[in-house]
């Protein structure tokens, strides 16, 4: 086996690692809530939290499987002109009851009209969903404020558009982040900086985006530190 | 019985929070080990109900603090963690040291097991 795929497969062993993690919490939720729900009745407010943590778990496997298979095939996504603006949009669409469930604000930024990105859709909702969940659930916990803000947000850098999630986080610095890359999946909590569990959104996200020829790297947007990749704009369109 | 529960995850803290609140706990809860510390003195809790993987600092690390504080030094302490017990680090003897009462592991710990115990504790406190 040459080392190329041996190193591969340890990669994919580690982020199954930390899925697996991961994927303990939501199990826990929806385990506790069922019985929660026997002690205490009114069972239809609890069914709803437990469809609701069921769908995001679910949602989180489809996107690690999405990374896997294109991992596996050493394919890469399809790049074609992506308005960031949609995506984002629709990126926010789909972690807004999260962020309902646990009190943070989830707020969309972008700085200026954007052209379209040269990206994969799909794989950049995905991508950008993935970041959410661990963001969302770790300012949760480590903000002091009542409502910590969550933003998704794009801005113009000198090497294209910058998108990614952002928040009041002291816990997320370039070194903290390397360290993490490297221990995801042998150590339950790569990012203590930033979230009490294994992180599993972040290196799916990172497996998705580097399918994109993108990276995941720490950034900065209105003093917040964050995740984010960047993108080139497309330059079809202005050709016309 | 007043419990300070130190549970980083926002659903399952309100979980456990009505589960205790049911069996008649006054139940506060906090979400990170330096907003505990903070409070505990203003909350003067019988016991104290503890997630070890929390972020920034772990609940080792937060007990650690608590015992250095000279009024804390004997309240008692149930650690309910999905970390597996035998991967905690957390010997016997170190268990005792810092005054864990029991150490229990979400996911083979229900509702009802962690009730039952707290209302054995209910005399006592």
């Amino acid at each position: 086996m040459s080392r190329g795929s041996d190193k591969s497969i340890k990669s994919r062993e580690r982020l199954l690692n930390a899925l697996a993690e991961q994927i303990k919490l939501p199990l826990l939720q929806i385990a506790r809530q069922a019985e929660l729900a026997k002690i205490v009745g009114n069972p239809q407010e609890h069914l709803s939290t437990i469809e609701f943590t069921a769908g995001t778990a679910l949602k989180l496997l489809d996107n690690y499987l999405l990374a896997q298979r294109l991992s596996q095939t050493g394919s890469e996504l399809l790049l074609e002109p992506v308005s960031v603006a949609v995506v984002l949009n629709d990126t926010a669409h789909q972690l807004h009851e999260l962020a309902a469930y646990y009190q943070c604000a989830l707020e969309l930024h972008m700085s200026g009209r954007y052209e379209p990105i040269m990206a994969n859709r799909i794989g950049l909702e995905a991508a950008l969903t993935s970041l959410g969940y661990v963001f969302i659930e770790g300012i949760s916990t480590s903000s002091g404020e009542n409502k910590p803000v969550v933003k998704l947000a794009a801005h113009r850098g000198k090497n294209g558009i910058v998108t990614g999630m952002f928040a009041a986080s002291e816990g997320l610095t370039t070194d903290m982040y390397r360290r993490a890359r490297r221990l995801h999946g042998r150590v339950r909590q790569p990012l203590t900086g930033l979230t009490f569990n294994s992180g599993a959104g972040v290196f799916i996200a990172d497996s998705l985006l580097s399918s994109m020829s993108a990276r995941l790297r720490i950034a900065h947007h209105q003093k917040l530190a964050g995740l984010a990749a960047t993108f080139m704009p497309s330059k079809q369109l202005n050709l016309i | 019985m007043k419990i300070l529960l130190l549970e980083p995850d926002t659903l399952l803290g309100g979980i456990y929070k009505t589960a205790l609140e049911s069996v008649g706990c006054n139940v506060f809860l906090y979400k990170n080990a330096e907003q505990a510390i903070r409070s505990i003195d203003r909350q003067a809790p019988d016991l104290i109900i503890l997630e070890l993987q929390l972020v920034r600092h772990n609940g080792i690390e937060f007990l650690y603090e608590l015992r250095s504080y000279s009024d804390w030094r004997d309240l008692p302490v149930i650690v309910l963690s999905q970390v597996p017990p035998h991967e905690s680090g957390l010997d016997p003897g170190l268990q005792e040291r810092l005054g864990i009462l029991k150490y229990c592991y979400k996911p083979k710990t229900s509702l009802t097991q962690l009730t039952k115990f707290i209302n054995q504790l209910i005399p006592f406190a």
